[in-house]
């Protein structure tokens, strides 16, 4: 396993913890009728705030403990040499497409929620859960890619 | 998809340049283990300068390392 597959795969079980605590919460508050705008804007915001927190953390912790793992397997001081080449790169770009797709659809089907009369509030809600479900399709596809070879 | 329609000798070439390992191979072009694990195994067709790259390791012409295989031609 490469270390760009590494990482992804850190990322993609990142974001289905957060998607995970994001439907709990969104539940939750479904159930306790307290589905109004300030509750639902506050997770959002916890939301996003903590994808990109958890991207860059994942990241740099992958990075470290990769480093550490390999110190200790080589038994060496010499550093991995974490290099993209174009295999990753045409990968990450395929990865990238998957989750533009999700995501377009995920905003026409948060649309047409007005259609059917819902509220606004589950417009965003629909969105948001959409963003983290394409991030989790984008990272899935890339380490199928890659599992696969190309 | 699925296997690669451009084809290669890369295993064979390694095999007659001292058995030249694959991680040699990548350090030597500038890519990663598994990309050229992926090309041996016809799953992934390189750009044109990694290709250029290979065979100047290699010390011979493109057509000697890549070769395509039209699909008509693969299904006989």
């Amino acid at each position: 396993m490469s270390y760009q597959e590494k990482n992804i795969t850190v990322s993609l079980f990142s974001h289905v913890l957060i998607l995970g605590f994001y439907l709990v919460k969104l539940f939750q508050m479904v159930q306790s009728g307290g589905l109004v705008a300030n509750s639902l804007f506050s997770l959002w915001a916890i939301v996003i705030v903590s994808t990109i927190l958890v991207n860059i953390f994942a990241s740099i912790l992958t990075n470290i403990i990769l480093s550490i793992v390999h110190a200790i397997r080589t038994r060496s001081s010499e550093e991995e040499q974490f290099i993209s080449d174009e295999r990753d790169n045409l990968i990450g770009l395929k990865g990238m497409r998957i989750s533009y797709i999700t995501f377009s659809i995920g905003v026409l089907i948060a649309m047409l929620t007005f259609v059917f009369g819902q509220p606004p509030l589950v417009m965003f809600a629909v969105i948001v859960f959409f963003s983290i479900t394409a991030e989790i399709l984008g990272d899935a596809a890339q380490v199928y890619l890659y599992r696969r070879g190309f | 998809m699925g296997t690669s329609l451009v084809k290669n000798n890369i295993r064979k070439l390694r095999f007659h340049h001292d058995e030249m390992t694959q991680e040699q191979l990548a350090k030597k072009v500038g890519v990663t283990r598994q990309t050229i694990i992926a090309m041996e195994g016809e799953k992934y067709a390189p750009s044109l300068e990694l290709a250029f790259r290979i065979a100047r390791v290699f010390g011979v012409s493109l057509e000697e390392v890549f070769y395509y295989t039209p699909e008509d031609e693969t299904e006989l």
